[in-house]
This record gives C-alpha cells, sequence and structure tokens, in this order.
C-alpha cells in the first residue's frame, strides 16, 4: 500500500499475527455454511491449515462463553450455529448461573433442604439461607457414612466477597464460589456434584430447560434422569431458523453477565497457589501460555492473540482509568479508520454518529433484549431520557423485532451525538476530585467520545466497520438474519482492511524514519480535527514514535493523535456497557487487577462522568500493574515499558482484532465487572426495561415527573414535598427490588447481604435521580422564588456576608482567607453538578475537612462542634451561594436514611443548620434566636427523615401485598403478591391458594394479624383498604396478612404459636394467644367472617390498641 | 458480633469540655479504616457490650445560645445524650437543668441521658458539688458521672454505663428474603432505671 519499509521482523510477527485474525475470519466464515470456502483463498493465507487450527484453539479460548454472551447480545442463534460446534461445552459456572433457580434458594428451610436432597447422589447441594445463622449456607447431601444426611456450610460474606466458612479463598459472587466448590472440595468433605441434568447439559438451551422448573427441578423426574432429549433437540451445526432463535431468546431472558472459563482453569488456579481469588480470565491465559511453544515465528502472534481476551479485558480497565492509553488506542484506530476508508473526512460524521448511536444503544442491549423476549412486538421507546440510550440496539440485527429500534432517524443520532459532545465538555468541567488532573479530565470526556460501533456478536462482527455498520443500520432488515453479514464480500473486506491496517501500522512504526507514516500521521489527526474539532488534538504528539518502539507488535502508532475524535470509530464493542472500573477491581478483584482509577470505557457517557466523578479515590491515574496475566506474555509487553503503556498497546491489537474479528470476546468483559457495578447496572437496565413492573414504574414516574413539570410541580405544595415523594419512591422500589424476583440472577447471589441495599440505593439514584436532578434543580428554585424565601435568602447572605468573623460566632481563629473560600466555592459548584445524594455529601465531607484542616493547622488543637460550626456558618456566609441552600435540602431529603446519622448526616446536619442561621440572620440579629418556625422545620425533618427507618416496605407499596402462609407444621412463609387496590380478599385467597399451592384452598381464609389478635377477612373486602387504612393510622401498629386454615382455629392457632419449629418468626406470644383463641371462637361462630370493610378504621383503634383487649369486641 | 450502631448527643455550656471528653474516649481508636475523620465534631468509637458491638456515633453540638436553636436536628434519633456540665461553672450546671428539659420534652422517647460533670481535676474551685449533682441526676433517673477529660479520669466508664443502659436486641433484625417475623413492637418500658 502507501506505505514503507517496516522492520522486516516487526512486519513478520504482524503479519502473521493478521493472518491469524484472518484466518479467524475465515474460521468464521467456514462455520457459516454461506461463506464455506469462497473467502479462504481470497487472502492467499499460506498456513491456512495450521491457522485454522490455531483459530479453533483461540476460539475456544474466547469463546467458551459464548453461548451465555450470544443470548445476551442477542445473537443466540449465531452463536449456537457458530460455535456450538467447536465448543459445545459449557463450564461449570455457566451452568450455575444458568440454573441458579434450581440450586439457589434461598427461602428453603433445612429440613426442606434435606427432604429435596436425600433422594439425591452425595455431593448435590442446594444454596439456601439459614435462619438461624441469618447467613447462606451450601446444604450439601453428605456421604452414607455421614452422622448427619444434608450437612450446612456456611457462606460468609465480607464486605465484598462470598467465601466458605474456614476457608481463606473468597470470591466475588457466589457463583463463582460455587463453581469452584464444584472443583475443588477446598473445606468441603467432597467437591459439590451438579444434578446429572445439569452437568450433562450442552447448551445453554438445555439449560434454560432445567431453569425453568426452578425449585420444581428436584421433584420432576428430570433430576433423576440424563436427559439427550434436550440436548439432541438443538443442532449446534447448523445455523437455526429465527424461531428457533426467538425461542432461546425468550427461554434466556436476562442473563446473568458472569462470563467463564473451564473448570479445568479454576482449578489450575488453585494449583498455581497464586490466587485467593479466582479469576478464571486469568487462568486461562495462564494455562494456554503455558501450552503454548512458541518456536515458529507464528508464536508471538499466537501468543499475542491469545493474551488478548485479557490483555483486553485489562486495558479496558486501564483505558478507562488514564487517558494517555485511551488516546493511544484511539489514535491507532484512527490511522486504521483512515486506512480503511475510502474517504474518511467525508464519512467521518456520519459514521461517528452511527458508532455513537449504536454506543449509546449499547447500554440498552440487554434490556432491550429482554424487552424482546418478553414482548415480541416492538415497543415504543420509553420517555426520553432513555430513547436517546436505546436508539440502537445494533446487536439485535439478527431479530427482526428490533428493526425498528435500529432504525432510527439520523437526525437524532446526530443531536444524541451533538449533546454527547457537549456532555463530554461539561463532563471535563465539573471532574470533581481533589486530586484530579488535566489528564484525568480528559479521561472523563473521552469515553464520550467512544462509540461502541456495534454488533459485539460474532458474526456481524466482521460488519463492524464503519461502513459496515452504516450498511447494517440502513439495511438492518438483512443483517437481521444475522448469517447475512457474512455476505461474501464482507470477510473479504475485513481481511483487506486488516492487511491495510497492518501495513499502516507498520508504516506508522517507522515513523522516525520514514515520512509517509508521518504523513499518515498528520492526516489522521487532521482528520480527528475535522472530526470534532476538539482542542484537544494531538496534545501528547511528541511521545508516539519512542512508544512504537518499543511495541514488540508495532502496533502502537502513538499518543500523537487525539484519542478522543478518533476513537470514535474504532473501540472495541462490547456487550457490556459498563467494563468494571479499576476502582472496583481494587476492592474485589484484589489478587487480579491492581488499583486504578476509572469510569466504564464508556458506553454511557454521563454516567461515566459520574462515576468518574464519584470515585474516591484520589490517584486515578495509577495504572495497572502487570499483573499475573499481563506478565506473563512477554512478546506481549516489552520488559523496559512502562506499565503505563502496556495496555495500550495490548488494547490496540485487541482493538483490532476485536472490531475485525472477536467481537464476541467482549463479553470477557463482563466478568471483569465487578458485582457491585454488575448489579447496579442490571438494576438500571431493569429500570429502562418497560417490560418488567420495575422498569414500568420507574419509567411511569420518570416521564411524570418530567413530562408533566409544570403541573407536577404546582402538584406539590414545596420543594420539601416534591423531594419527599422522590425519597418515597426511591424507597420503594428498593424495596420492591428486594422482595421481588424482576432481577436476574437474584441480587443476593452477587452482593453480600449487608451491601444490598447500598447498591439498590446507588442503583436507585443512578435510575431516578440522575434523570430527574435537572428537573428537580429547576423545580427547587421555582419553588424558592415563587415563595419569596430565594430574595429573603440572598438579602441576608449579603447582610451576612460584611459581617466579621467574631460576629458569626467564630472566636479566637483565624478565618479561612479568600483564596481557600474560592477553592470552598468550586468545590459547591462541583457538589451541585452531581445527582447522586451521597456523593453530594462527599463533597461537602471535603469542604468540611479542608475547613478542619485550615482551624487546625492554624492553632494545632482539635476542635469540637464549639468552634466548628460557627467557623462554618462563617465560611458559607463568605462563599454566598444561596443554591445551597437547595442543595442541602436535596441531599437531606434525598440521603438514604441509613446514612442520616453517620458522618455525613452529622456534617450534612452542619450545613443545614448553618444555612438556616444565615437564612435568618436579619431574625436572629434580633432576637438571638431562631424563630419557633425553624425550629419547628428542623423538628419536623427530623421526625419525618428518622420515621422513614422503618420506612415502607414493598408491601406497602399500592400494588403488593404480602401474606403469609402459615401452617402447622412449617412456620410461615410469605409472599409479596400482586394485589390489586380493588382485589377482593376472595381473590387474594385464590391467588393465594395458587402461590402457596394449597390443595384445598376452600379451607384456608385470609386472616389479619394486628397486635397480636387475629381476624378472617370477609371475602368480600379489600385487602389493599385495609392496608392502606392500618397506614394512615397515625402509629400503625405492625400488621401482617395472613393465608391459614380457617378450621380448627383453636388448635392451630395455638399449636401454631407455641410449637412451630419456626417460633422465633412469630413472635406472637402467649399472653396474646388467649385472645387469639377467643378471637377465633368468635369467628368461627356463625357468621366466621368479620366484616372488615372501610369501617376498619374506626373499629381497629377501638378495639386493637393493644394486645390486652379482647378481640371479641371487633367481631362484627 | 452484630454491630449496633448509636447515635450519641454531646450536648452542654460552651467550653464545658464536650469535646475533650470525646477525644479522650476516641483518643488511639480511631477508626482509621472505616472512614477518615473529618474533625472532632463527629467522631465514632466502637466498644463491646455483651455479645453486641457497639459503635458510638458521637455527635458533638455546639453550646453557643445563638446554636441553641439547632439542638433539636443533633439529638433528635440519638440512643443516648452525654449533657456534660463544668463542675467549676455554676451556670453550666443551670444550662443543663434547661437541656434535661428539653430533651423531656422533645428528645427522643427512650433516650439514655447521661450527666457528666467535666474538669473534676480542677475539685479545689468546684462550684457545683457533686452530691447536688448527684441527686440532681437521680431524680430524673439519668446516669451521673464526674469526669476529667485531661487526666483521662471516668471516660470510659461514662459510655461504658450509657452501653449497658442500651437494651439489647432481642434478635437481629435481619428479615429474610423468604420469610418474616410477626413481631410485636418491644414494649417501650424499663430503660431509664439506674
Amino acid at each position: 500500500m502507501s506505505t514503507s519499509v517496516s522492520h522486516p521482523c516487526k512486519q513478520e510477527r504482524e503479519g502473521s499475527f493478521f493472518k491469524l485474525i484472518n484466518s479467524f475470519a475465515w474460521e468464521i466464515g467456514t462455520l457459516k455454511k454461506e461463506m464455506r470456502r469462497k473467502n479462504e483463498p481470497s487472502e492467499g493465507n499460506p498456513k491456512t491449515d495450521t491457522l485454522i487450527g490455531l483459530g479453533e484453539e483461540v476460539g475456544g479460548l474466547f469463546l467458551q462463553a459464548s453461548p451465555c454472551a450470544g443470548i445476551r447480545a442477542g445473537l443466540p442463534g449465531a452463536r449456537d450455529s457458530g460455535y456450538d460446534s467447536l465448543h459445545r461445552r459449557l463450564s461449570v459456572l455457566d451452568k450455575l448461573v444458568h440454573t441458579h433457580t434450581v440450586w439457589l434458594q434461598l427461602g428453603l428451610r433445612h429440613q426442606d433442604a434435606t427432604h429435596i436432597l436425600m433422594d439425591q447422589p452425595t455431593g448435590t447441594f442446594l444454596v439456601r439461607k439459614s435462619a438461624a445463622l441469618q447467613r447462606k449456607v451450601i446444604s450439601l447431601r453428605m456421604d452414607k457414612d455421614s452422622a448427619v444426611p444434608v450437612k450446612d456450610f456456611s457462606v460468609k460474606e465480607s464486605q465484598y466477597t462470598f467465601s466458605l466458612e474456614g476457608s481463606s479463598l473468597s470470591f466475588a459472587d457466589l457463583f463463582r464460589l460455587v463453581a469452584f466448590c464444584c472443583i475443588s472440595r477446598d473445606v468441603l468433605p467432597f467437591t459439590l456434584k451438579l444434578p446429572e441434568a445439569i452437568a450433562s447439559a450442552r447448551t445453554s438451551a438445555d439449560l434454560e430447560e432445567v431453569a425453568k422448573l426452578g425449585a420444581g427441578f428436584w421433584d420432576a423426574q428430570l433430576c433423576h434422569r440424563k436427559e439427550d432429549s434436550l440436548s439432541g433437540s438443538t443442532a449446534p451445526d447448523r445455523p437455526p431458523t429465527s424461531a428457533q432463535r426467538l425461542v432461546s431468546l425468550s427461554t434466556a431472558p436476562a442473563h446473568p453477565w458472569l462470563q467463564t472459563r473451564t473448570p479445568s482453569e479454576l482449578e489450575c488456579c488453585q494449583s498455581n497457589g497464586a490466587l485467593c481469588f479466582i479469576n478464571p480470565l486469568f487462568i486461562k491465559v495462564h494455562q494456554s501460555d503455558g501450552k503454548s511453544t512458541n518456536t515458529n515465528p507464528c508464536g508471538t502472534a499466537k501468543q499475542d492473540l491469545r493474551e488478548e481476551p485479557v490483555t483486553n479485558n485489562l486495558v479496558h480497565t486501564y483505558k478507562d482509568s488514564c487517558s494517555p492509553s485511551l488516546q493511544i488506542c484511539s489514535s491507532d484506530h484512527s490511522v486504521c479508520s483512515q486506512s480503511h476508508r475510502s474517504n474518511p473526512k467525508s464519512l467521518g460524521t456520519n459514521t461517528e454518529l452511527q458508532d455513537n448511536s449504536s454506543q449509546t444503544s449499547c447500554s440498552q442491549k440487554p434490556s432491550a433484549t429482554r424487552i424482546v423476549s418478553q414482548l415480541p412486538p416492538p415497543r415504543p421507546p420509553p420517555p426520553r431520557f432513555v430513547t436517546q440510550r436505546s436508539a440502537l440496539p445494533d446487536r439485535q440485527h439478527s431479530m427482526p423485532e428490533k428493526i425498528p429500534w435500529i432504525n432510527i432517524p439520523k437526525e437524532k443520532v446526530e443531536e444524541r451525538e451533538r449533546s454527547t459532545s457537549l456532555l463530554s465538555r461539561l463532563g471535563s468541567s465539573i471532574s470533581i476530585s481533589p486530586s484530579s488532573s488535566p489528564p484525568k479530565r480528559l479521561n472523563i470526556s473521552s469515553p464520550i467520545y467512544i462509540p461502541w460501533p456495534s454488533l459485539p456478536s460474532s458474526l456481524s462482527s466482521l460488519s463492524s466497520s464503519p461502513h459496515q455498520a452504516r450498511t447494517s443500520l440502513s439495511s438492518s432488515q438483512e443483517d437481521a438474519q444475522c448469517h447475512l453479514a457474512m455476505e461474501d464480500g464482507i470477510i473479504e473486506k475485513a481481511i483487506m482492511r486488516a492487511k491495510q491496517f497492518q501495513r499502516k501500522t507498520a508504516s506508522t512504526t517507522m515513523q522516525d524514519s520514514s515520512s509517509p507514516p508521518q504523513q499518515l500521521l498528520t492526516t489522521t489527526s487532521e482528520l480527528a480535527h475535522m472530526q470534532e474539532g476538539e482542542e484537544e488534538v494531538g496534545e501528547e504528539c511528541s511521545g508516539g514514535g519512542q512508544r512504537l518502539s518499543d511495541m514488540s507488535l508495532s502496533t502502537d502508532s502513538s499518543d500523537s493523535l487525539d484519542f478522543s475524535q478518533s476513537s470514535a470509530f474504532f473501540l472495541p464493542h462490547l456487550h457490556d456497557p459498563s467494563p468494571p472500573t479499576v476502582a472496583d477491581f481494587n476492592n474485589h478483584l484484589p489478587l487480579s487487577i491492581p488499583p486504578s482509577h476509572l469510569p466504564y470505557s464508556s458506553m454511557d457517557q454521563e454516567e461515566d462522568d459520574e462515576d468518574d466523578e464519584n470515585e474516591e479515590e484520589p490517584d486515578y491515574g495509577v495504572s495497572l500493574e502487570s499483573d499475573q496475566d499481563q506478565d506473563q506474555d512477554v512478546t506481549m509487553v516489552p520488559p523496559g515499558r512502562h506499565t503505563k503503556r502496556r495496555p495500550s498497546a495490548s488494547a490496540l491489537v485487541f482493538q483490532r482484532a476485536l472490531r475485525g474479528h472477536l467481537h464476541k470476546m467482549s463479553g470477557v468483559f463482563n466478568s471483569l465487572l465487578t458485582p457491585e457495578k454488575r448489579a447496579i447496572r442490571k438494576v438500571v437496565e431493569l429500570s429502562r426495561d418497560k417490560g418488567s413492573y420495575f422498569g414500568c414504574l420507574v419509567q411511569d414516574y420518570l416521564s411524570y415527573m418530567c413530562e408533566g413539570a409544570t403541573q407536577t410541580l404546582q402538584g406539590y405544595a414545596s420543594g420539601l414535598e416534591l423531594l419527599q415523594t422522590v425519597r418515597q419512591f426511591i424507597t420503594q422500589m428498593k424495596s420492591y427490588l428486594r422482595q421481588s424476583s424482576e432481577l436476574e440472577p437474584p441480587i443476593e447471589s452477587l452482593i453480600p447481604e449487608d451491601q444490598i441495599d447500598q447498591v439498590l440505593e446507588k442503583a436507585m439514584h443512578k435510575c431516578v435521580l440522575k434523570p430527574l436532578k435537572p428537573v428537580l434543580s429547576v423545580a427547587l428554585e421555582e419553588f424558592q422564588v415563587r415563595s419569596g424565601a430565594w430574595q429573603e435568602l440572598n438579602e441576608n447572605l449579603s447582610l451576612a456576608k460584611v459581617r466579621q468573623p467574631q460576629e458569626m460566632g467564630v472566636a479566637d481563629m483565624l478565618p479561612p482567607d479568600p483564596v481557600v473560600i474560592e477553592k470552598i466555592k468550586r468545590k459547591f459548584h462541583t457538589m451541585c453538578k452531581l445527582y447522586s445524594p451521597e456523593k453530594k455529601v462527599t463533597m461537602l465531607l471535603r469542604v468540611c475537612k479542608l475547613i478542619y484542616t485550615i482551624m487546625e493547622d492554624n492553632s494545632g488543637r482539635l476542635y469540637g462542634a464549639d468552634d466548628f460550626l460557627p467557623m462554618l456558618t462563617y465560611v458559607l456566609s463568605q462563599c454566598a451561594l444561596p443554591q445551597l441552600d437547595n442543595e442541602i435540602l436535596y441531599m437531606m431529603e434525598l440521603l438514604d436514611p441509613s446514612q442520616l446519622s453517620g458522618e455525613g448526616g452529622y456534617y450534612l446536619t452542619s450545613a443545614y443548620g448553618a444555612m438556616s442561621l444565615i437564612r435568618n440572620f436579619q431574625e436572629q440579629q434580633a432576637a438571638r434566636v431562631l424563630s419557633s418556625e425553624t425550629r419547628d422545620t428542623l423538628h419536623q425533618w427530623h421526625r419525618r427523615r428518622t420515621a422513614q427507618r422503618s420506612a415502607p416496605s414493598i408491601d406497602d407499596f399500592q400494588n403488593y401485598l404480602r401474606v403469609a402462609l402459615q401452617e402447622l407444621d412449617s412456620g410461615c412463609t410469605a409472599k409479596t403478591l400482586l394485589v390489586r387496590p380493588y382485589a377482593t380478599v376472595e381473590e387474594v385467597c385464590k391467588l393465594c391458594a395458587q402461590k402457596f399451592k394449597v390443595s384445598d384452598p376452600e379451607n384456608y381464609g385470609l386472616f389479619l394479624l394486628i397486635e397480636g389478635s387475629s381476624q378472617q377477612l370477609a371475602p368480600d373486602t379489600h385487602p389493599q383498604k385495609i392496608k392502606a387504612e392500618l397506614h394512615s393510622r397515625p402509629q400503625a401498629a405492625p400488621f401482617h396478612f395472613v393465608f391459614r386454615r380457617v378450621g380448627n382455629r383453636n388448635t392451630l392457632a395455638s399449636s401454631h404459636l407455641s410449637h412451630t419449629p419456626n417460633l422465633n418468626d412469630l413472635s406472637v406470644t402467649s399472653d396474646t394467644q388467649a385472645n387469639l383463641n377467643d378471637l377465633s371462637k368468635d369467628l368461627s361462630g356463625p357468621c366466621p367472617q368479620v366484616s372488615l370493610s372501610l369501617e376498619l378504621n374506626p373499629s381497629l383503634r377501638l378495639s386493637l390498641p393493644s394486645s390486652q383487649l379482647n378481640s371479641n369486641s371487633i367481631s362484627v | 458480633m452484630a454491630i449496633r450502631e448509636l447515635k450519641v448527643c454531646l450536648l452542654g455550656d460552651t467550653g464545658v469540655g464536650k469535646s475533650s471528653i470525646v477525644c479522650r474516649f476516641v483518643q488511639d481508636h480511631f477508626d482509621h479504616n472505616i472512614s477518615p475523620t473529618i474533625g472532632a465534631s463527629f467522631l465514632t468509637k466502637t466498644v463491646p457490650c455483651g455479645n453486641e458491638l457497639h459503635k458510638f456515633l458521637i455527635w458533638d453540638t455546639a453550646g453557643q445560645e445563638r446554636f441553641h436553636s439547632l439542638a433539636p436536628m443533633y439529638y433528635r434519633g440519638s440512643a443516648a445524650a452525654v449533657i456534660v456540665y463544668d463542675i467549676t461553672k455554676l451556670d453550666s450546671f443551670q444550662t443543663l437543668k434547661k437541656w434535661v428539659k428539653e430533651l423531656k420534652e422533645h428528645g427522643p422517647e427512650d433516650i439514655v441521658v447521661a450527666i457528666a460533670g467535666n474538669k473534676n481535676d480542677l475539685g479545689d474551685i468546684r462550684e457545683v458539688p457533686m452530691k447536688e449533682a448527684k441527686e440532681f441526676a437521680e431524680s430524673i433517673a439519668a446516669i451521673f458521672i464526674e469526669t476529667s477529660a485531661r487526666n483521662a479520669v471516668n471516660v470510659e466508664e461514662l459510655f461504658q454505663k450509657i452501653s449497658k443502659q442500651i437494651p439489647p436486641l432481642e434478635n437481629p433484625e435481619v428479615e429474610s428474603n423468604e420469610s418474616f417475623k410477626l413481631t410485636r413492637q418491644p414494649a417501650p418500658s424499663v430503660r431509664r432505671c439506674c
């Protein structure tokens, strides 16, 4: 091509590398019947045979998880057809993840577990939650010699990890723990054994079949017989019909993102002895490294390729965390892009737009997939904030239903694009970390430019060039038949591209010595300029050459190109919108990846910004240290290189490879997501999925709040009230998520118990507060202006500002100087831009810390509130930021109640107090006390906010009712049922009978248990109304709806109360028992059904204020 | 062992040594792991009590009159309030009485009240007789102790006494996913005995 001599050795290596890629493409082609041998010779690969083998190998490496990933990506058919032939085995982890509905039975009691496992072979297990230990346990079927047939091994959940009691191995989530135990017994008497049907499953469809049975699996014959029929039903070598695909889609809705390796890898890890934390990814690398000996010229490339998955993961992480690498990658891409496109400049914008749109769409994909699976017909895009994102689930190519999504008007995309870049700028300007440096800001904004050009899916991956992307956009229908993506020319083109690229790169490598590359570089950066006109272009122009020279793969073109622009085209497509943050790795995968900061690698730009800001780690710039994985790849990482650089090099390689042929690999990134991120992501996705109940609620709420902004506003008396409703909504949705099963897999399997609430809180902030923040800010200000408080506040602020520190109560301390005040103001400005109350509070804490530092520096002693509060008041008055008032209100009302008594709560309270003093400055000057009004406000605030601690749970939520099944022999089981407000008791009884699988529903009734009394509810009353009544009582007593046997109530009630094994669950104590019996007698009279309808409230209040009252009084 | 977070509010005139008591209490025990401490007005310390761990979240308040009106925000939700006076300043004891009254009227119902006469190392210039203070404390069923933050006298004891008065949780209130407890609220009673 246009380029020159490159170092022969390098070229050779590259050559083989790209041949490898080519061969890989070829392999894909082979798998597709459509392709056959047509393309094979087209590029004249001399070593095709070897390479095919290699490709297979590599494919195996990459694609083990593919069935799962494929389903998630919406291309299950493609996956199955393409790779099952090669990779029939599913890893243990895959199997576990797919079938968690079978073995993960948190609600089971020991007896149940014993009962189930009795019939099972030794080693069979369940994971349940022990009521006694309040912990998850693995209930394991012991062998014949054992004293007990089933033994529980408890699972320790530390802050971030899951481990077996007594074991020092800990895992990021429950799945990994169990998977490990399936392979190595560790502290168990023997390894866990998967039921035959699961163990022998060959495709994810098999697993789905099993998973559908849920707990019923154990009863079903299925678990006893080996099922061949299922696996036989899928013909892996043949591309499935679209119907087939649909089926598999629908049976595999929200797939867990756990990506897995084979068991042997796990084992390998252990024998290695290096890790406590098992991350199969790394292990795989290790393994394959051991196998491959690089004797032939191909060796390096081979190794490199093998290395890629891992490296790229790391790279991703890294990329996110640090801009230099990003720059490198992207610049490479621009080189590449240029070489690939006939008319890059003109194409640039379009492509970028598309890329961008596809990128944004990526974040939607999983939910979109889910939508598809649940509601086949196209769905109108959700309310606006979502629409933008949901623009283009390109992975849905394969699915005809997706076309509506794909055919998004270009203008929209463009619009989005623009706003994106705006946002990115904003993002960079609002980076808050005190330690954030310019590069970091770049970093913040950088993800914004990174497109997710799309189609991480296996086959369509080939169509990922800009041109191709457009094609897929426009002709999505064709692409919908995913195999069409493989149309003849494409692979050829891809290979051509690869070749071109290779040459370009080579020439780039020679940058120093030859002019053409120079030109190339220039053009590229020009291109970059053209594309975005951003000023960051070429910021690090100088560093390139040197780096190139160390690159063993000589793929690193340099830093010289602006990353943000060019990257737009070439970052690899990921399945997962958000690769993990290194910070998280730091926390969660301690042995896998060292600390470094990073936002997601980009899907959701704003999110990235936020996340970025949200990260507290001061040193974001830390790169990934070379870990076991990277280090193993000697070729990849030249010894002299700074660690920081490595990822970029490998990133480049990998991205290219990825872009071209290895899209399925991207699923692997998921496995690097920390469980917390994964969980949050899941919630966020669910919230955008209007096909889920949760998604519906959230989206409806959001559109109500946003679109009806003006009317909505008028509906509230004050900003306070507005915020309260928002908080209430968040709390309710949290409880809903906690108790519903819409999250898949259950959050308990990903997040240690004590972290769940926190994680859900974060997730809710993201799905609710993030879109609402702007609306809320505007609304709050309007309220303030309308009520005149704004003006008053401003007046008082200006009055207070001119006061001497002493007048504000600051005694014998040096007040902060104007420079510090400026600094504090900046922090406050940053704080205002955040949406998460938690992050805002963190920001506030930083300000407080700063004030403290100044105070202490000046005197050297410790100060308590006597000194701090006046100083804070003074500082706030000096800052003169009236908007702080609303910000504080926002935080106070929306912060997670559990945090209110902590440090954040304390300083928030102080800030609120200080602000109130300022707000009432004049008055205070006059009276030297706060108005009684302010006092009342404070008073009420605390009452309200502390009351929220016992805040509504799911059953308080209007469409839900929590009903307990009370059985003679088995204590209470509760379920949260969907009960419409006007559903009658009769209907609820039916529902209960069905849900609890009661065989003789006619003998059961719905009872209201309140303060130790129990009364049956009349069939025509409305439980939801009763609930509402009870809730509206000023001092709502705890109450429960219980579904239990009507006959023999006396015996039942009493025996239950006194003898249930589960009695600790039921602390209706014996003194109330008498009443209960009385009541039961009463009720079992001629008119057994107490009519409890709307008059309930008064009567209840009269009759049930305490348990001493005999409930006779209320019967009829 | 379950960790229980207990919010403790410090009340009292400015200069009586509220923060000194806390600083002494948490001295050398700064919990670096849990959260970096911003300043001495909010400190935490975890102490074992029975088979529980009590994590005191200690909220200091500003004693000046002008900030008096903010106090409710601080003592709301507190499990305990430590009202500090200076044994060398009669005024501070009068202020203490006002705080007791306010807590009775507006404070949390079952708040544990502890009265701490600080600076007992300055016994020679004492203005508040120990007996008087003790009697007052008994009359309101409050914990009473004289401390010296400077000499680290009785500071630990003060918090130990508070710890003992905090009723233990009957059952860990963890709600499992699939079952829930039918519980009566524990009867509010017998908290204030000495």
